[in-house]
Protein backbone atom coordinates (compact mmCIF):
# COMPACT_ATOMS: atom_id res chain seq x y z
CA UNK A 1 0.00 0.00 0.00
CA UNK A 2 1.33 3.41 -0.95
CA UNK A 3 0.51 6.07 0.26
CA UNK A 4 2.21 9.80 -0.37
CA UNK A 5 0.57 11.28 3.38
CA UNK A 6 -1.04 14.64 2.65
CA UNK A 7 -1.91 14.82 6.33
CA UNK A 8 -1.34 18.14 8.28
CA UNK A 9 -0.60 19.41 11.57
CA UNK A 10 -4.59 20.34 12.82
CA UNK A 11 -4.79 16.30 12.16
CA UNK A 12 -2.52 15.63 14.97
CA UNK A 13 -4.18 15.02 18.35
CA UNK A 14 -5.43 18.62 19.81
CA UNK A 15 -3.53 19.90 22.67
CA UNK A 16 -6.19 21.90 24.28
CA UNK A 17 -9.16 19.18 23.91
CA UNK A 18 -7.10 16.33 25.55
CA UNK A 19 -5.82 18.72 28.55
CA UNK A 20 -9.39 19.89 29.19
CA UNK A 21 -10.94 16.50 29.38
CA UNK A 22 -8.34 15.35 31.46
CA UNK A 23 -8.50 18.11 33.91
CA UNK A 24 -12.53 18.40 33.84
CA UNK A 25 -12.45 14.37 34.61
CA UNK A 26 -9.48 15.57 37.29
CA UNK A 27 -11.78 17.71 38.84
CA UNK A 28 -14.73 15.42 39.09
CA UNK A 29 -12.52 13.11 40.76
CA UNK A 30 -11.40 15.45 43.63
CA UNK A 31 -15.33 15.66 43.83
CA UNK A 32 -15.43 12.14 43.79
CA UNK A 33 -13.33 11.93 47.00
CA UNK A 34 -15.83 15.03 48.72
CA UNK A 35 -18.41 12.94 47.71
CA UNK A 36 -16.85 9.67 50.02
CA UNK A 37 -15.82 12.09 52.69
CA UNK A 38 -19.52 13.32 53.10
CA UNK A 39 -21.85 10.18 52.28
CA UNK A 40 -19.19 7.83 53.96
CA UNK A 41 -20.54 3.43 53.86
CA UNK A 42 -23.54 5.16 52.15
CA UNK A 43 -21.87 4.93 48.55
CA UNK A 44 -21.69 0.96 49.20
CA UNK A 45 -25.07 0.02 49.03
CA UNK A 46 -26.38 0.20 45.66
CA UNK A 47 -30.01 1.99 46.61
CA UNK A 48 -28.97 5.07 48.70
CA UNK A 49 -28.65 8.62 47.22
CA UNK A 50 -24.86 8.68 47.89
CA UNK A 51 -23.74 5.20 45.95
CA UNK A 52 -26.00 6.65 42.75
CA UNK A 53 -24.04 10.40 42.95
CA UNK A 54 -20.68 8.74 43.82
CA UNK A 55 -21.68 5.97 40.75
CA UNK A 56 -22.02 8.75 38.52
CA UNK A 57 -19.35 10.81 39.58
CA UNK A 58 -17.13 8.43 38.53
CA UNK A 59 -18.44 7.21 35.56
CA UNK A 60 -19.47 9.97 34.12
CA UNK A 61 -17.78 12.68 35.16
CA UNK A 62 -14.10 11.00 35.46
CA UNK A 63 -13.77 7.77 33.59
CA UNK A 64 -16.22 9.61 30.55
CA UNK A 65 -13.80 12.56 30.80
CA UNK A 66 -10.51 10.50 30.95
CA UNK A 67 -12.10 8.33 28.08
CA UNK A 68 -13.20 10.92 25.12
CA UNK A 69 -9.77 12.51 26.09
CA UNK A 70 -8.12 9.62 24.94
CA UNK A 71 -10.09 9.06 22.21
CA UNK A 72 -9.75 12.36 20.75
CA UNK A 73 -5.78 11.50 21.43
CA UNK A 74 -5.91 7.98 19.85
CA UNK A 75 -8.28 8.57 16.97
CA UNK A 76 -5.81 10.04 14.63
CA UNK A 77 -3.00 8.51 15.93
CA UNK A 78 -3.65 5.06 15.92
CA UNK A 79 -6.64 5.25 13.53
CA UNK A 80 -5.91 7.48 11.10
CA UNK A 81 -9.16 9.56 11.44
CA UNK A 82 -8.75 12.57 11.55
CA UNK A 83 -11.45 15.19 12.79
CA UNK A 84 -10.70 18.74 11.37
CA UNK A 85 -11.18 21.81 13.72
CA UNK A 86 -11.12 19.38 16.65
CA UNK A 87 -11.01 22.63 18.99
CA UNK A 88 -14.25 23.87 17.52
CA UNK A 89 -16.00 20.50 17.59
CA UNK A 90 -15.02 19.08 20.85
CA UNK A 91 -15.40 22.20 23.33
CA UNK A 92 -19.43 22.11 23.33
CA UNK A 93 -18.32 18.18 24.42
CA UNK A 94 -16.86 19.91 27.32
CA UNK A 95 -19.45 21.90 29.10
CA UNK A 96 -22.35 20.12 27.96
CA UNK A 97 -20.58 16.88 29.92
CA UNK A 98 -19.62 19.59 32.90
CA UNK A 99 -22.99 21.01 33.44
CA UNK A 100 -24.46 17.74 32.23
CA UNK A 101 -23.27 15.84 35.54
CA UNK A 102 -23.67 18.46 37.77
CA UNK A 103 -27.44 18.73 36.51
CA UNK A 104 -28.06 14.62 36.78
CA UNK A 105 -26.32 15.04 40.49
CA UNK A 106 -28.39 17.61 41.76
CA UNK A 107 -31.75 15.65 40.45
CA UNK A 108 -30.12 12.73 42.20
CA UNK A 109 -30.21 14.87 45.67
CA UNK A 110 -32.81 16.60 45.21
CA UNK A 111 -35.03 14.95 43.07
CA UNK A 112 -36.17 17.69 41.00
CA UNK A 113 -37.55 16.86 37.74
CA UNK A 114 -35.95 19.82 36.06
CA UNK A 115 -32.52 18.50 36.48
CA UNK A 116 -32.95 15.27 34.85
CA UNK A 117 -34.12 16.79 32.19
CA UNK A 118 -31.27 19.18 31.74
CA UNK A 119 -29.24 16.00 32.37
CA UNK A 120 -30.84 14.11 29.71
CA UNK A 121 -30.50 17.04 27.13
CA UNK A 122 -26.62 18.25 28.16
CA UNK A 123 -25.34 14.38 28.22
CA UNK A 124 -27.46 13.32 25.13
CA UNK A 125 -26.19 15.90 23.07
CA UNK A 126 -22.60 15.11 24.55
CA UNK A 127 -22.68 11.65 23.18
CA UNK A 128 -24.79 12.16 20.34
CA UNK A 129 -22.40 14.55 19.57
CA UNK A 130 -19.18 13.04 19.77
CA UNK A 131 -20.77 9.65 18.11
CA UNK A 132 -21.73 11.64 15.46
CA UNK A 133 -18.28 13.08 15.04
CA UNK A 134 -16.61 9.55 15.47
CA UNK A 135 -18.64 6.76 14.40
CA UNK A 136 -18.80 7.77 10.59
CA UNK A 137 -15.64 8.56 10.19
CA UNK A 138 -14.40 5.06 11.84
CA UNK A 139 -17.13 3.15 10.00
CA UNK A 140 -15.55 4.77 7.02
CA UNK A 141 -12.12 3.47 7.31
CA UNK A 142 -10.93 1.18 4.77
CA UNK A 143 -8.32 -0.29 6.17
CA UNK A 144 -9.04 -1.15 10.02
CA UNK A 145 -7.10 -2.31 12.11
CA UNK A 146 -7.86 -4.28 15.84
CA UNK A 147 -7.99 -0.82 17.49
CA UNK A 148 -9.97 1.15 15.11
CA UNK A 149 -12.41 -1.90 14.53
CA UNK A 150 -12.50 -1.66 18.82
CA UNK A 151 -12.84 2.20 19.34
CA UNK A 152 -16.09 1.45 16.44
CA UNK A 153 -17.90 -1.17 18.58
CA UNK A 154 -17.09 1.38 21.78
CA UNK A 155 -18.84 3.70 20.46
CA UNK A 156 -21.37 2.07 19.99
CA UNK A 157 -22.04 0.78 22.98
CA UNK A 158 -21.09 3.84 24.36
CA UNK A 159 -24.23 5.43 22.13
CA UNK A 160 -26.72 2.45 23.57
CA UNK A 161 -25.43 3.33 26.89
CA UNK A 162 -26.72 6.62 26.39
CA UNK A 163 -29.77 5.67 24.81
CA UNK A 164 -30.98 3.46 28.12
CA UNK A 165 -29.81 6.72 30.15
CA UNK A 166 -32.05 8.86 28.48
CA UNK A 167 -34.79 6.32 29.04
CA UNK A 168 -34.23 6.22 32.86
CA UNK A 169 -33.50 10.16 33.15
CA UNK A 170 -36.23 11.01 30.88
CA UNK A 171 -38.69 8.96 32.95
CA UNK A 172 -37.23 10.61 36.51
CA UNK A 173 -38.16 14.03 34.87
CA UNK A 174 -41.77 12.94 34.02
CA UNK A 175 -41.50 13.78 30.78
CA UNK A 176 -42.75 10.10 30.42
CA UNK A 177 -43.63 6.94 32.08
CA UNK A 178 -43.20 4.48 29.57
CA UNK A 179 -40.00 3.04 30.99
CA UNK A 180 -42.79 1.39 33.84
CA UNK A 181 -42.39 -1.95 35.02
CA UNK A 182 -39.22 -2.23 31.95
CA UNK A 183 -37.09 0.05 34.64
CA UNK A 184 -34.88 -2.45 36.25
CA UNK A 185 -34.47 -4.02 33.03
CA UNK A 186 -33.85 -0.86 30.98
CA UNK A 187 -30.99 0.19 34.46
CA UNK A 188 -29.33 -3.61 34.11
CA UNK A 189 -29.09 -2.84 30.26
CA UNK A 190 -27.67 0.16 30.83
CA UNK A 191 -24.94 -0.13 33.18
CA UNK A 192 -24.01 -3.43 31.14
CA UNK A 193 -23.15 -1.23 27.81
CA UNK A 194 -21.66 1.15 29.98
CA UNK A 195 -19.24 -0.81 32.29
CA UNK A 196 -18.58 -3.85 29.66
CA UNK A 197 -19.25 -2.45 26.21
CA UNK A 198 -17.88 0.96 26.73
CA UNK A 199 -15.06 1.34 28.88
CA UNK A 200 -13.98 -2.58 28.72
CA UNK A 201 -13.99 -2.60 24.76
CA UNK A 202 -12.51 0.74 24.61
CA UNK A 203 -9.65 -0.17 26.93
CA UNK A 204 -8.89 -3.65 25.11
CA UNK A 205 -9.04 -1.69 22.13
CA UNK A 206 -6.72 0.83 22.41
CA UNK A 207 -4.25 -1.92 24.36
CA UNK A 208 -3.63 -3.48 21.06
CA UNK A 209 -2.05 -1.35 19.57
CA UNK A 210 -0.76 1.12 22.66
CA UNK A 211 1.07 -1.99 24.75
CA UNK A 212 2.77 -3.55 22.11
CA UNK A 213 4.02 -0.08 21.02
CA UNK A 214 5.27 1.67 24.21
CA UNK A 215 6.45 -1.32 25.79
CA UNK A 216 7.69 -3.51 22.62
CA UNK A 217 5.59 -6.63 23.58
CA UNK A 218 4.85 -9.42 21.43
CA UNK A 219 1.14 -8.95 19.32
CA UNK A 220 -1.77 -10.33 20.54
CA UNK A 221 -3.35 -13.51 19.35
CA UNK A 222 -5.22 -12.82 15.81
CA UNK A 223 -8.05 -13.90 17.04
CA UNK A 224 -8.43 -11.57 20.28
CA UNK A 225 -7.35 -8.85 18.76
CA UNK A 226 -10.05 -9.23 16.04
CA UNK A 227 -13.47 -10.81 17.70
CA UNK A 228 -13.03 -9.83 21.58
CA UNK A 229 -14.96 -6.58 21.00
CA UNK A 230 -17.41 -7.93 18.96
CA UNK A 231 -17.67 -10.44 20.53
CA UNK A 232 -18.71 -8.56 24.33
CA UNK A 233 -21.03 -6.05 21.83
CA UNK A 234 -23.11 -9.40 20.26
CA UNK A 235 -23.21 -10.70 23.87
CA UNK A 236 -24.55 -7.31 25.74
CA UNK A 237 -26.86 -7.06 22.25
CA UNK A 238 -28.65 -10.72 23.31
CA UNK A 239 -28.13 -10.17 26.72
CA UNK A 240 -30.14 -6.61 26.49
CA UNK A 241 -33.07 -8.50 23.73
CA UNK A 242 -33.60 -11.08 26.50
CA UNK A 243 -33.98 -8.99 29.46
CA UNK A 244 -36.77 -6.53 26.86
CA UNK A 245 -38.29 -10.13 26.86
CA UNK A 246 -38.36 -10.34 30.91
CA UNK A 247 -35.77 -12.88 30.65
CA UNK A 248 -33.52 -10.82 32.95
CA UNK A 249 -31.88 -14.16 34.29
CA UNK A 250 -30.09 -13.89 30.82
CA UNK A 251 -27.64 -11.50 31.60
CA UNK A 252 -26.41 -14.19 34.34
CA UNK A 253 -25.12 -16.31 31.28
CA UNK A 254 -23.92 -13.31 29.39
CA UNK A 255 -21.93 -12.06 32.76
CA UNK A 256 -20.53 -15.07 32.99
CA UNK A 257 -19.34 -15.47 29.22
CA UNK A 258 -17.97 -11.84 29.49
CA UNK A 259 -16.26 -12.30 32.61
CA UNK A 260 -14.23 -15.57 30.83
CA UNK A 261 -13.85 -12.90 28.07
CA UNK A 262 -12.01 -10.47 30.33
CA UNK A 263 -10.25 -13.15 32.61
CA UNK A 264 -8.54 -14.28 29.11
CA UNK A 265 -7.73 -11.17 28.18
CA UNK A 266 -6.09 -9.97 30.89
CA UNK A 267 -4.32 -12.81 31.32
CA UNK A 268 -2.95 -12.52 28.15
CA UNK A 269 -2.14 -8.44 28.51
CA UNK A 270 -0.12 -9.49 31.69
CA UNK A 271 2.00 -12.12 29.92
CA UNK A 272 2.70 -9.69 27.08
CA UNK A 273 3.95 -7.27 29.63
CA UNK A 274 5.91 -9.98 31.26
CA UNK A 275 7.39 -10.74 27.93
CA UNK A 276 8.34 -6.92 26.75
CA UNK A 277 11.73 -6.02 25.18
CA UNK A 278 11.86 -2.65 27.08
CA UNK A 279 13.26 -3.80 30.32
CA UNK A 280 12.63 -0.51 32.41
CA UNK A 281 9.82 -0.82 34.88
CA UNK A 282 8.56 2.61 35.19
CA UNK A 283 5.37 3.87 36.20
CA UNK A 284 2.95 3.37 33.45
CA UNK A 285 3.76 -0.39 33.29
CA UNK A 286 3.17 -0.54 37.11
CA UNK A 287 -0.44 1.14 36.28
CA UNK A 288 -0.72 -1.50 33.24
CA UNK A 289 -0.19 -4.34 35.68
CA UNK A 290 -2.29 -3.50 38.77
CA UNK A 291 -4.87 -2.85 35.77
CA UNK A 292 -4.97 -6.24 34.75
CA UNK A 293 -4.58 -7.88 37.56
CA UNK A 294 -7.47 -5.65 39.19
CA UNK A 295 -9.44 -6.98 36.40
CA UNK A 296 -8.32 -10.51 36.42
CA UNK A 297 -9.51 -10.74 40.50
CA UNK A 298 -12.58 -8.96 39.89
CA UNK A 299 -13.87 -11.15 37.29
CA UNK A 300 -12.69 -14.18 39.09
CA UNK A 301 -14.66 -12.83 42.39
CA UNK A 302 -17.48 -11.83 39.94
CA UNK A 303 -18.11 -15.92 38.46
CA UNK A 304 -17.08 -16.76 42.04
CA UNK A 305 -20.16 -14.42 43.69
CA UNK A 306 -22.56 -16.05 41.26
CA UNK A 307 -22.19 -19.48 43.98
CA UNK A 308 -20.90 -17.57 46.61
CA UNK A 309 -23.97 -14.36 46.59
CA UNK A 310 -21.89 -12.11 48.99
CA UNK A 311 -22.70 -8.58 49.00
CA UNK A 312 -19.03 -7.72 49.84
CA UNK A 313 -17.70 -9.42 47.26
CA UNK A 314 -20.07 -7.54 45.05
CA UNK A 315 -18.59 -4.71 46.47
CA UNK A 316 -15.08 -6.03 46.12
CA UNK A 317 -15.88 -6.71 42.36
CA UNK A 318 -16.93 -3.42 41.56
CA UNK A 319 -13.89 -1.81 42.89
CA UNK A 320 -11.39 -3.86 41.60
CA UNK A 321 -13.40 -2.82 38.14
CA UNK A 322 -12.88 0.71 39.04
CA UNK A 323 -9.51 -0.01 39.35
CA UNK A 324 -9.19 -1.73 36.24
CA UNK A 325 -10.03 1.09 34.25
CA UNK A 326 -8.80 4.13 36.33
CA UNK A 327 -5.22 2.23 36.10
CA UNK A 328 -5.14 1.85 32.69
CA UNK A 329 -6.42 5.61 32.02
CA UNK A 330 -3.44 6.43 34.73
CA UNK A 331 -0.92 4.66 32.57
CA UNK A 332 -2.24 6.17 29.53
CA UNK A 333 -2.32 9.52 30.70
CA UNK A 334 1.26 9.65 31.94
CA UNK A 335 2.10 8.52 28.16
CA UNK A 336 -0.37 10.72 26.69
CA UNK A 337 0.19 14.24 28.35
CA UNK A 338 4.06 14.38 28.34
CA UNK A 339 3.91 13.50 24.53
CA UNK A 340 1.37 15.74 23.39
CA UNK A 341 3.34 19.03 25.04
CA UNK A 342 6.54 17.62 23.64
CA UNK A 343 5.22 16.65 20.10
CA UNK A 344 3.25 20.05 19.70
CA UNK A 345 6.03 22.12 21.12
CA UNK A 346 8.68 20.18 18.86
CA UNK A 347 6.20 20.45 15.44
CA UNK A 348 5.53 24.62 16.12
CA UNK A 349 9.67 24.30 15.61
CA UNK A 350 10.81 25.13 19.95
CA UNK A 351 14.15 24.49 20.13
CA UNK A 352 13.70 24.61 24.18
CA UNK A 353 10.70 22.78 24.43
CA UNK A 354 10.71 20.41 27.31
CA UNK A 355 11.88 16.62 27.16
CA UNK A 356 9.06 14.39 28.54
CA UNK A 357 10.57 13.29 31.62
CA UNK A 358 10.40 17.26 32.63
CA UNK A 359 6.69 17.84 31.70
CA UNK A 360 6.06 14.93 34.25
CA UNK A 361 8.73 13.30 35.66
CA UNK A 362 9.20 9.85 36.47
CA UNK A 363 9.06 10.18 39.85
CA UNK A 364 5.89 12.16 40.36
CA UNK A 365 4.43 9.39 38.35
CA UNK A 366 5.04 6.52 40.77
CA UNK A 367 4.20 8.89 43.91
CA UNK A 368 1.20 8.95 42.16
CA UNK A 369 1.19 5.17 41.20
CA UNK A 370 1.60 5.14 45.54
CA UNK A 371 -1.23 6.98 45.99
CA UNK A 372 -3.44 4.97 43.93
CA UNK A 373 -2.52 2.53 45.12
CA UNK A 374 -3.19 3.26 48.90
CA UNK A 375 -6.68 4.70 47.69
CA UNK A 376 -7.25 0.46 45.82
CA UNK A 377 -6.23 -0.98 49.43
CA UNK A 378 -7.96 1.45 51.79
CA UNK A 379 -11.79 1.13 49.91
CA UNK A 380 -11.59 -2.79 49.86
CA UNK A 381 -11.06 -2.42 53.79
CA UNK A 382 -13.65 0.63 53.74
CA UNK A 383 -16.02 -2.13 52.79
CA UNK A 384 -15.38 -3.97 55.98
CA UNK A 385 -14.24 -1.61 58.28
CA UNK A 386 -16.53 1.96 57.03
CA UNK A 387 -14.20 4.24 58.97
CA UNK A 388 -11.53 3.86 56.68
CA UNK A 389 -13.28 5.37 54.14
CA UNK A 390 -12.38 8.60 55.24
CA UNK A 391 -9.07 7.65 54.54
CA UNK A 392 -10.34 6.47 50.61
CA UNK A 393 -11.63 10.17 50.20
CA UNK A 394 -8.60 11.87 51.25
CA UNK A 395 -6.73 9.52 48.78
CA UNK A 396 -9.15 10.49 45.94
CA UNK A 397 -8.65 13.74 46.21
CA UNK A 398 -4.91 13.78 46.34
CA UNK A 399 -5.26 11.21 43.81
CA UNK A 400 -7.01 13.29 41.44
CA UNK A 401 -5.18 16.74 42.82
CA UNK A 402 -1.62 15.18 40.99
CA UNK A 403 -3.17 14.30 38.17
CA UNK A 404 -5.06 17.97 38.34
CA UNK A 405 -1.61 19.31 38.98
CA UNK A 406 -0.26 17.56 36.14
CA UNK A 407 -1.85 18.92 33.55
CA UNK A 408 -1.54 22.22 34.96
CA UNK A 409 1.80 22.35 35.10
CA UNK A 410 2.36 20.92 31.69
CA UNK A 411 0.29 23.61 30.07
CA UNK A 412 2.31 26.34 31.82
CA UNK A 413 5.40 25.04 30.55
CA UNK A 414 3.37 24.84 27.22
CA UNK A 415 2.68 28.14 27.38
CA UNK A 416 5.75 29.49 28.68
CA UNK A 417 7.74 27.73 25.63
CA UNK A 418 5.55 29.27 23.26
CA UNK A 419 5.86 32.80 25.02
CA UNK A 420 9.45 32.51 25.47
CA UNK A 421 10.80 30.03 23.84
CA UNK A 422 13.52 30.06 21.11
CA UNK A 423 12.50 28.47 17.25
CA UNK A 424 14.29 26.38 15.09
CA UNK A 425 13.10 25.77 11.12
CA UNK A 426 13.55 22.80 9.04
CA UNK A 427 15.26 24.98 6.46
CA UNK A 428 13.70 23.47 3.30
CA UNK A 429 15.68 24.35 0.06
CA UNK A 430 14.42 26.84 -2.37
CA UNK A 431 12.82 25.00 -5.11
CA UNK A 432 14.28 25.08 -8.76
CA UNK B 1 21.02 10.79 -2.25
CA UNK B 2 22.27 9.67 1.04
CA UNK B 3 20.30 7.16 2.65
CA UNK B 4 19.59 7.85 6.88
CA UNK B 5 18.23 4.96 8.13
CA UNK B 6 16.43 4.37 11.38
CA UNK B 7 15.45 1.31 12.14
CA UNK B 8 13.03 1.32 14.94
CA UNK B 9 11.13 -1.82 15.26
CA UNK B 10 12.58 -2.52 18.67
CA UNK B 11 12.27 0.83 20.23
CA UNK B 12 9.30 1.72 22.59
CA UNK B 13 7.22 4.54 21.68
CA UNK B 14 8.29 7.60 21.87
CA UNK B 15 11.85 7.45 21.23
CA UNK B 16 11.35 6.29 17.33
CA UNK B 17 9.81 9.77 17.09
CA UNK B 18 12.23 11.45 18.88
CA UNK B 19 15.05 9.87 16.62
CA UNK B 20 13.09 10.65 13.40
CA UNK B 21 12.04 14.75 14.65
CA UNK B 22 15.94 14.91 15.22
CA UNK B 23 17.12 13.29 12.11
CA UNK B 24 14.78 16.00 10.08
CA UNK B 25 16.51 18.69 12.17
CA UNK B 26 19.69 17.68 11.12
CA UNK B 27 18.54 16.67 7.19
CA UNK B 28 20.27 18.44 3.94
CA UNK B 29 18.68 18.35 0.53
CA UNK B 30 20.55 15.58 -0.28
CA UNK B 31 19.58 13.02 2.22
CA UNK B 32 16.19 11.30 2.90
CA UNK B 33 15.00 9.41 6.34
CA UNK B 34 14.55 5.61 5.86
CA UNK B 35 12.41 4.66 8.73
CA UNK B 36 11.68 0.85 9.67
CA UNK B 37 8.85 0.42 12.24
CA UNK B 38 6.26 -1.37 13.44
CA UNK B 39 3.61 0.90 13.02
CA UNK B 40 2.49 4.09 10.84
CA UNK B 41 3.91 6.69 12.58
CA UNK B 42 1.12 9.19 12.29
CA UNK B 43 2.37 12.45 14.31
CA UNK B 44 5.80 12.44 12.46
CA UNK B 45 4.08 11.80 9.07
CA UNK B 46 1.77 15.03 10.05
CA UNK B 47 4.81 16.85 11.24
CA UNK B 48 7.05 16.15 7.98
CA UNK B 49 3.88 17.45 6.05
CA UNK B 50 3.46 20.76 7.55
CA UNK B 51 7.03 21.85 7.02
CA UNK B 52 7.46 20.84 3.44
CA UNK B 53 8.84 17.38 3.06
CA UNK B 54 8.24 14.82 0.77
CA UNK B 55 6.78 11.46 2.36
CA UNK B 56 6.39 8.45 1.32
CA UNK B 57 4.67 5.19 3.81
CA UNK B 58 4.59 1.61 2.56
CA UNK B 59 2.72 -0.81 4.78
CA UNK B 60 4.09 -4.22 4.44
CA UNK B 61 2.56 -6.22 6.54
CA UNK B 62 0.23 -5.37 10.35
CA UNK B 63 3.22 -5.25 11.83
CA UNK B 64 5.93 -3.76 9.54
CA UNK B 65 6.11 -0.34 7.70
CA UNK B 66 8.65 1.43 5.65
CA UNK B 67 8.72 5.66 6.05
CA UNK B 68 10.63 7.85 3.92
CA UNK B 69 10.98 11.28 4.50
CA UNK B 70 13.00 13.67 2.30
CA UNK B 71 13.50 17.87 1.76
CA UNK B 72 14.15 16.91 -1.82
CA UNK B 73 11.01 17.82 -3.67
CA UNK B 74 12.62 16.97 -7.17
CA UNK B 75 12.95 12.96 -6.89
CA UNK B 76 10.17 10.92 -6.10
CA UNK B 77 10.84 8.67 -3.04
CA UNK B 78 9.64 5.62 -4.33
CA UNK B 79 12.36 5.01 -6.30
CA UNK B 80 14.33 4.78 -3.09
CA UNK B 81 12.06 2.31 -1.86
CA UNK B 82 13.89 -0.77 -0.42
CA UNK B 83 10.98 -4.00 -0.65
Amino acid sequence: MFDQNGLSLDQAPPIGVVFGLFFMGAIFGVLSGVSILYYGADILSPYTTGAVVFTHIMTLGVMLSFMLGALFQMLPVIAGVVISDPIRKARPIVGMVAVGVVSLLAGFIWGAPWSFIIASVLLGGAIFHTSAMMIPRLYKLTNHSASSRGMLISLIALLITGVFALLLTTAMGGLWDGVGMLYMDVKETHYSFGIFGWVATLIISISFQTVEMFYVTPPYPKFMSRYLPSFILLALVVGATFSMLHLTIAWVGIEILIAIMLILYSITTLYRIQKRKRPLTDATVLFWYLGMGSLLVSMILLLSNFWIHSESIAQIVMVLYGSFALSVLFAMFYKIVPFLTWFHLNSQGYFTAPMMHEVIHPKNAKKHLWIHISLLVSFIIGIFVHQVLILSGVLAIASFGTIAYHIYHAHTLYKDTQANGEKFEFDMPTMS
Amino acid sequence: MKKVLLDARELAHPKPLEMAIESLREMDGDSYLYMINRKNPVPLISLANQHGFQVLTHQIDDELWHILITKNQENSLQEWLDV
